[in-house]
């Protein structure tokens, strides 16, 4: 280490060596390559946003053009976006669960070292994550169910949940106080949120129109479906994500 | 110009935390720094078209472009996904190898193979 650090000061910035030239040739034939990108400006094509503009309400029912893009236009794109989310969700609880189990492997309680996440809890932390997670619980809801009205959407507040439920399971004073950050529970709500958006997608057909189109008779709110598959989304992407991050802090207590 | 060098430098510096640093968290973090910089520069790209949030409401007008914004929701959430998957592969190398360093990962590696 004393080695390391003498070596460190003799060697001058300007100094060239074979390292630096390897840490900076590549930066250089990666800003050849990016710089025309970042730099070029273009005029911005706007016909689709004077498209968008004019009928986005009268085809989806959301004035956030956003939410009447990826859940109206473009909800098949948000269907695989779901399934890349239940994928990682998937290959993450299996890789650490697997290296839970295998044998050279190196665990606190093996050690009889108290457990970090243990160490890093304060009383501090305990009050305001607790106090702190009904509130952003609210908001989470909150941005997620006007996502058709203003900025937000499913993801956003899905998002938003998920750092709520990790406020409460870190807030809670015993483990799994809360029937919400139980991850059996987050796996069922997962679930059920991913079979309701599958269900919303298939619904049209049944009428006889396409994948992803409207169900609802003519007599409802056009923006109903909006909601609908914001609230699947949302439910699902909170889930998935909140599961995640308790399965992490879990993993070694 | 100046926000595209600023978007351009983030750039840089993740892409530097990916091929110089040997801590493989600090990988990680420069794969998100790297998708946080393209994310701006999509945004970026889509606020020339206009002043205001693309919410359609009674008065507005000149609303930004939200195609960029929809892509870049998809890209945000594909890039939490790939840290988290990226850091519970550095946790299973780290109950390996005991280390955080790529040398001597791949080191320990070598010597358990061989």
């Amino acid at each position: 280490m004393k080695k390391n650090k003498t070596d460190i000061t003799k060697r001058k910035w300007f100094q060239i060596t074979p390292g630096v030239v390897s840490e900076i040739l590549p930066l250089l034939c990666v800003s050849a390559v990016l710089v025309p990108v970042f730099a070029i400006s273009l005029p911005w094509p706007d016909q689709t946003k004077k498209y968008l503009f004019s009928s986005a309400i009268l085809e989806t029912g959301a004035q956030n053009l956003v939410s009447s893009l990826y859940l109206g236009y473009r909800a098949f794109d948000t269907l695989g976006e779901t399934v890349v989310l239940l994928t990682a969700v998937t290959g993450a609880i299996m890789i650490i669960k697997s290296s839970v189990h295998t044998n050279n492997s190196y665990t606190f309680s093996q050690q009889n070292v108290p457990s970090k996440t243990r160490m890093l809890r304060t009383e501090l932390l305990d009050t305001v994550t607790g106090k702190l997670g009904p509130v952003v619980l609210l908001f989470g809801f909150y941005v997620m169910l006007f996502g058709h009205l203003s900025p937000g959407g499913g993801f956003q507040g899905g998002v938003v949940i998920a750092s709520a439920i990790v406020f409460l399971s870190l807030g809670s004073k015993s483990d799994g106080a809360l029937v919400l950050t139980k991850p059996g529970v987050l796996l069922w709500i997962e679930a059920a949120s991913f079979g309701a958006f599958l269900i919303a997608a298939c619904a049209g057909m049944i009428t006889g129109n396409g994948f992803f189109t409207n169900p609802f008779p003519s007599g409802f709110p056009a923006h109903a479906y909006i909601i609908f598959l914001n609230c699947a989304v949302g439910l699902k992407v909170g889930a998935g994500v909140s599961f995640l991050c308790i399965e992490m802090i879990q993993n070694k207590e | 110009m100046i926000e595209r060098c600023l978007i351009f430098l983030l750039f840089l510096t993740g892409f530097h935390a990916i091929i110089v640093r040997k801590n493989v968290i600090k990988k990680v973090f420069g794969l998100g720094i790297i998708n946080s910089a393209v994310v701006i520069l999509f945004i970026l790209e889509g606020s020339r078209s206009g002043n205001s949030a693309p919410i359609i409401q009674p008065g507005v007008q000149d609303v930004v472009d939200p195609i960029p914004q929809a892509l870049m929701l998809t890209a945000v959430v594909i890039g939490v996904c790939l840290t988290a998957l990226a850091l519970t592969l550095v946790y299973r190398l780290y109950t390996h190898s005991l280390s955080l360093h790529i040398d001597e990962i791949r080191r320990k590696i070598h010597d358990t193979t061989h």
